[in-house]
């Protein structure tokens, strides 16, 4: 683990820890970085998918947006999803989940991450009026994310989804668009009667 | 114990059943009242030939969508339909019913005996929920007499025609006792 300056028993901040964001590539590097923390079962404690063993095939449906440092070390974030939960809703809602390599824990890198991510997709995606994260209850420190984020804890939703065979109670929260000071005009909806 | 005038009456029964197109004009009563049709994602129905259509494209070939019947009578008065999420451990249930029941428990037995049935027979079934809109104390009602428990206010989480609203959560989960 890297060691980081301390003053009065505060690690100091990192000086001009910068963050973009940029979309994945089909590359050898993007595969090599995307496996040190999809392997790492650290990373993938509160993720379904198991830790991978081999690199993904270039085809899987690996996410757009990811956080460069070069090489490509550390973060990745999957794009918001597009559409609500269930397809019958119109589609004016998305998720967003990420994934920070170890070594890149505790310097706010996922924090500054999410929160680059959430105002590219309300600029890039005007139909949008929420942003939705869930984070196992047992992690505080992704709540502590998205809490720092700007994301808004709505509630504990039990027994949420499947994790290693086991349901788990999941925190929820979201940022919608007037908590951004936005306002939309009326969603146009695209279901049948 | 004394009974008071306020106790509540003796519970409804209801029966749920797969519905037939011959139910057409049963389900016209609720589909074709604005008033129903207010919370729903849908238009008040105006004729029976688009609501036909419909029991044979959407609820025949539906994975579960039930008629609710009242002890003993064969008429459908509401209707009751479990949604499938993402995930085969979650589920989730609406319901609608004509206005001449509403007030009467006849939702709340229904949604009981959804969910009874629904652990009974969805395979990994941990967890059915519910939207209710936050304006709609009603319906949040007959949830939480049917044993669920409200979870959170998901801010912007569905649309109804064209506004995007407010929901409450409600959830009902396999080691929540089932009320009788």
């Amino acid at each position: 683990m890297e060691v980081q300056a301390v003053q009065g028993g505060v690690p100091a901040a990192e000086p001009e820890l910068a963050i973009t964001l940029r979309e994945f590539t089909l590359s050898d590097a993007d595969a090599e970085a995307f496996m040190s923390w999809a392997s790492d079962p650290r990373v993938v404690r509160f993720q379904r998918r198991p830790p991978l063993h081999r690199r993904p095939r270039p085809a899987a449906p690996l996410v757009p947006r990811h956080l460069r440092r070069r090489p490509p070390r550390g973060l990745h974030l999957r794009q918001a999803r597009r559409a609500g939960p269930r397809g019958r809703r119109p589609p004016f809602m998305a998720s967003v989940g990420y994934r920070v390599a170890r070594e890149h824990w505790g310097r706010g890198v996922a924090t500054r991450a999410v929160t680059a991510a959430a105002d590219a997709v309300f600029a890039a995606w005007p139909w949008l009026r929420r942003l939705e994260a869930v984070a196992d209850v047992e992690n505080p420190a992704s709540q502590r994310v998205l809490e720092k984020a700007g994301f808004v804890r709505e509630g504990v939703l039990r027994q949420y989804i499947m994790l290693k065979g086991r349901p788990r109670d999941m925190v929820m929260f979201s940022i919608v668009d007037t908590d951004r000071g936005e306002h939309k005009q009326p969603v146009v909806e695209t279901h049948g009667p | 114990m004394e009974q008071s005038s306020q106790e509540t009456p003796r519970a409804v029964e209801v029966t749920l059943r797969p519905f037939e197109l011959s139910d057409v004009d049963a389900m016209m009563v609720w589909a074709s009242d604005p008033q129903v049709a207010a919370v729903c994602s849908w238009d008040a129905y105006e004729s029976t030939e688009p609501l036909l259509a419909f029991i044979r494209d959407a609820v025949l070939p539906h994975p579960w969508y039930r008629a609710i019947c009242l002890a003993g009578e064969d008429r459908p008065v509401g209707a009751v339909l479990m949604m499938p999420t993402g995930d085969l451990c979650r589920a989730e249930i609406g319901y609608h019913l004509a206005r001449a029941h509403w007030g009467k428990g006849v939702a709340t037995a229904a949604v009981k005996r959804t969910v009874a049935a629904l652990f009974d027979e969805m395979e990994g079934l941990e967890r059915v929920e519910a939207l209710v809109d936050v304006a709609n104390p009603a319906s949040q009602r007959v949830l939480e007499k049917a044993g669920f428990t409200r979870e959170a206010v998901l801010r912007k989480y569905c649309a109804i025609k064209g506004v995007v609203k407010d929901m409450v959560m409600f959830s009902f989960i396999n080691t929540d006792p089932l009320v009788e």
